[in-house]
C-alpha cells in the first residue's frame, strides 16, 4: 500500500494537506455544534431571558455566579420530573425491546399474510408524533373506546378517568409511547436477526440445541451490538419524550406526567428564565452524553466478537 | 457407525424437481463423494440425510432405522457445513463443548470429552482461541471435533474445501482422509470437485440434473463411464467423444467418422457388441490415452492450440465440428496449424449410443 511507502516527512505533507482541505468543512461543524454549545453555557450562568432587554451576547451583565446550578440542585419539581422521565423510560425501553424481538423473532420466518402485518406494523413509526397524540387522546377519554372495550369484557360499564388520575395518565402515555415505538424497535431488532448466520444456527440444531438454547447460545450473542444500537436510540430518544405525551396530558394532571422536556418547555415559555433553561438543558446534555458514551464502550467491546 | 439406504428418494420443490428417484446404499464405514455440478442434487440428497429437508417420497435409512419424521438434532447425524459454520463468538473449547452442553451433560464429562477430542485432533493448545481467529484449517478440525464430539454415526461434509486456496487443498484433503481413517465413520462428501472425489472417495456416487448417473470407486468411473455425462465430467480435460457409424474394414469393425475418415479397428468385444448396429455411436477415448501414430493409422487431424503446463502438454486437434484433445507426458513439438495422427491403444477404447448416451458394454 502508498501508506506503508511512504516516507515520514510525505505522510506529514499529507496530513498537511488533508486538513487545509477539510479545514472549510471542520469550521463549518465547529460553529454548528460548539458555538449553540457555547452560547448556552455562558447564558446558563446568567439571569438572562429575552424580556430583560439586553442581547444575549451582554447576557454578562446578568451573571449569577452558578445560581441556576444550585437552584438546579435544589429544584424539587426538576427532580421529580427527572424521576418521571427515567419511570418511563425505564418502562418504556424494556417493553419495545421485548415486544419488537418476539416479534423479529415471529418476522424472521415466513407464515401467510407476513406481508401485510408486516406493512400495518410498521404504521405507527409512520404517524407523526402530534397526530398519535390526538389518537390516545380520543383513545383514552372516559366515554373513549378504551373504555368501550373495557365495558364489553367486563361486561358492565366502566369508565375511568384515564388522563385526569395521576397513576392511570402515566400509564396511558407510557402505552402510547410503547404503541409508537415498539415497530422502530421490530424493524432494528429484525436486520439484526436476519443477519445472524444461518449456517450456525442450523449447526446448533444438529448438535441438538432446541429452540431456546439456540437463542440464547447463538441469537443473542451475534445480536449484541444490534441490541446496543438499539437501546441506545430509544433510551435517548425516550429520555426527550415530548409531544405525544404533550398534547395528551400537557404534563397533567397537575404534574403528573410531567418530564423532563415538558418540564423545560414550561419553564422556557410560561417563566421565560432562559438562564435556568440552558442550565437545566446542559444538565440533561451530560447525563445523555454519559449514555451515550456507555453505549459506545459496550459496542465498542461487542464489535471484538463480530459475527 | 451405521449404512445409509437411499430408497426411490425424490425431491420436488413446487415444479422443480430436484432429485429423481435416487436409489444409493452407503455402506458401514465408506467415504462416499456425490459429484456433480451445481444444481445436480447433490446437497438435496445431503439435505435429506441430515434431516434438514424431508423427502418428497422415498425411504432414508440408517442402518435398519427408518429417518422419516426424526428430527434433524435427533438423526445422529455430525454435519460440516461449506464455510465450516463455527461460532465465531466462542472459543474453541465452547465450540467443541457445544453439542454435549446442549445434551445437559455434566461439567466434569464435558471437559473430559473436549480434552480427549482436542487432543486427538491437536486441538490443545488451541483451546481457548476464538473462533474469529483461526486459520481455515483449524476451522476444519473445529468443525469436525464439534461433530465428532457428539460421536455421529455418519458424517455429512458439504463441500468444505471449496472455499480453500489450490495449494492448500491438497493439505487439507490428506489431512481430512486421515481423520476418516482415525474415526472410521461413514462419510458423505459433497462436491463438484472430481479432484477431490477421486482422491479421497471409496465411491463415487456421479450425478446431473436429479439423476444418479452412476455409483463406483474413482477407478471404475474414470475408466468405465456408464454414459455420456460422466465420460466427459469425470477426467480434465474429459473424455473426447467423436460422432461416427460402425462400418466394416478389411481390418475388422471400425467407426465411420465421416470426413474424419474411419477409426482404428475395435478391440474384438467392442466389435462383437456393435456388429449389426446400424444407429449412430460416440467413439470415445481419454485425451491422456492418446498417442501420436504414423500416417493412416490413426485420426489425422490439424493441431489448433497447444497448452503446455509444465509436467503435461495438452495438444488441441480440430477439424470442421470434431475437436480432440490429447495430453502427453512431454512436449511433443507439435506446433499450430500442423497435423497430428493421434490413436488411443485398442483397449482404452469406449463407445457409446448416441442416441442414448449410455455406455455399449463390451460383449
Amino acid at each position: 500500500m502508498s501508506t506503508a511507502l511512504a516516507t515520514p516527512a510525505l505522510r506529514d505533507e499529507g496530513a498537511r494537506l488533508g486538513f487545509r482541505l477539510t479545514l472549510p468543512a471542520q469550521i463549518l461543524v465547529l460553529f454548528i455544534s460548539a458555538f449553540p454549545l457555547l452560547m448556552q453555557l455562558y447564558i446558563s450562568v446568567t439571569d438572562w431571558s429575552p424580556l430583560s432587554g439586553l442581547g444575549w451576547w451582554n447576557a454578562w451583565e446578568m451573571w449569577n455566579s452558578f445560581a441556576n446550578y444550585t437552584d438546579l440542585a435544589a429544584d424539587g419539581r426538576f427532580w421529580s420530573a427527572l424521576k418521571r422521565t427515567v419511570i418511563v423510560m425505564v418502562v418504556c425501553v424494556p417493553a419495545e425491546f421485548l415486544l419488537g424481538l418476539a416479534l423479529a423473532t415471529l418476522f424472521a420466518d415466513d407464515f401467510p399474510g407476513k406481508r401485510i402485518f408486516y406493512s400495518i406494523l410498521l404504521m405507527p413509526m409512520m404517524v407523526v408524533p402530534a397526530v398519535a397524540g390526538y389518537m390516545f387522546f380520543m383513545l383514552f377519554q372516559s366515554g373513549g373506546p378504551v373504555n368501550d372495550i373495557l365495558s364489553a369484557i367486563m361486561g358492565g360499564p366502566v369508565t375511568i378517568a384515564w388522563l385526569s388520575d395521576p397513576t392511570l395518565a402515566l400509564i396511558a402515555v407510557m402505552i402510547a409511547d410503547i404503541w409508537q415505538w415498539t415497530p422502530l424497535m421490530f424493524l432494528i431488532l429484525l436486520a439484526g436477526l436476519v443477519g445472524v448466520p444461518q449456517d450456525q444456527i442450523k449447526a446448533a440444531t444438529l448438535l441438538g440445541a432446541n429452540p431456546w438454547q439456540r437463542f440464547t447460545s447463538i441469537v443473542l450473542p451475534k445480536m449484541k451490538t444490534i441490541i446496543i444500537i438499539a437501546l441506545a436510540i430509544r433510551v435517548i430518544e425516550n429520555f426527550k419524550i415530548f409531544d405525544t405525551l404533550y398534547i395528551m396530558t400537557g404534563g397533567g394532571p397537575g404534574v403528573a406526567t410531567e418530564t423532563i422536556s415538558v418540564y423545560i418547555y414550561k419553564v422556557t415559555t410560561q417563566d421565560l428564565i432562559w438562564g435556568y433553561v440552558a442550565a437545566i438543558a446542559l444538565a440533561i446534555l451530560v447525563v445523555l452524553s454519559i449514555v451515550a458514551v456507555f453505549a459506545m464502550k459496550c459496542m465498542a467491546r461487542a464489535r471484538q466478537v463480530p459475527a | 457407525m451405521s449404512a445409509i439406504h437411499l430408497q426411490n428418494l425424490v425431491k420436488t420443490f413446487g415444479d422443480f424437481t430436484a432429485l429423481k428417484t435416487m436409489d444409493l446404499e452407503i455402506a458401514d464405514g465408506e467415504f462416499m463423494a456425490l459429484l456433480g455440478p451445481s444444481g445436480c442434487g447433490k446437497s438435496t440428497t445431503m439435505n435429506m440425510i441430515a434431516g434438514m429437508e424431508e423427502p418428497t417420497s422415498g425411504r432414508i435409512l440408517f442402518g435398519e432405522r427408518n429417518m422419516a419424521g426424526v428430527p434433524m438434532g435427533r438423526r445422529g447425524v455430525g454435519f460440516v457445513f461449506q464455510n465450516y459454520a463455527i461460532f465465531t463468538h466462542m472459543t474453541v473449547r465452547q465450540n467443541l463443548a457445544y453439542g454435549p452442553r446442549m445434551r445437559g451433560a455434566a461439567q466434569a464429562e464435558i471437559d473430559r470429552r473436549v480434552g480427549a477430542i482436542a487432543e486427538m485432533l491437536q486441538l490443545t493448545p488451541l483451546l481457548d482461541r476464538k473462533g474469529d481467529r483461526l486459520s481455515v484449517n483449524i476451522l476444519q478440525r473445529v468443525a469436525i471435533g464439534r461433530s465428532a464430539i457428539m460421536e455421529p454415526a455418519i458424517f455429512l461434509l458439504d463441500e468444505p474445501l471449496s472455499n480453500v486456496d489450490a495449494a492448500f487443498r491438497a493439505v487439507m484433503r490428506t489431512e481430512l482422509k486421515q481423520l476418516q481413517r482415525q474415526f472410521r465413520q461413514t462419510m458423505v462428501y459433497v462436491t463438484h470437485d472430481q479432484l477431490e472425489a477421486m482422491t479421497m472417495a471409496d465411491r463415487i456416487a456421479v450425478m446431473d440434473h436429479g439423476v444418479l448417473q452412476q455409483v463406483g470407486t474413482p477407478l471404475e468411473v474414470y475408466n468405465n463411464p456408464a454414459n455420456v455425462f460422466v465420460a466427459r465430467f469425470i477426467g480434465a480435460p474429459g473424455m473426447n467423444l467423436l460422432k461416427g457409424r460402425p462400418a466394416e474394414s478389411d481390418r475388422g469393425l471400425v467407426v465411420d467418422l465421416g470426413p474424419l475418415g474411419i477409426t482404428p479397428p475395435l478391440p474384438d468385444d467392442l466389435a462383437a457388441a456393435l456388429r449389426g448396429a446400424r444407429g449412430e455411436v460416440l467413439y470415445g477415448f481419454r485425451p491422456e490415452h492418446a498417442a501420436l501414430v504414423p500416417d493412416r493409422q490413426g485420426l489425422a487431424m490439424p493441431v489448433s492450440f497447444v497448452e503446455r503446463i509444465g509436467a503435461r502438454t495438452i495438444v488441441h486437434l480440430s477439424e470442421g465440428e470434431s475437436a480432440v484433445k490429447a495430453v502427453f507426458e512431454n512436449d511433443v513439438g507439435l506446433s499450430i496449424g500442423q497435423k497430428a495422427v493421434v490413436a488411443p491403444p485398442a483397449s482404452s477404447v469406449r463407445v457409446f449410443d448416441a442416441a442414448t448416451g449410455l455406455a455399449v458394454k463390451a460383449g
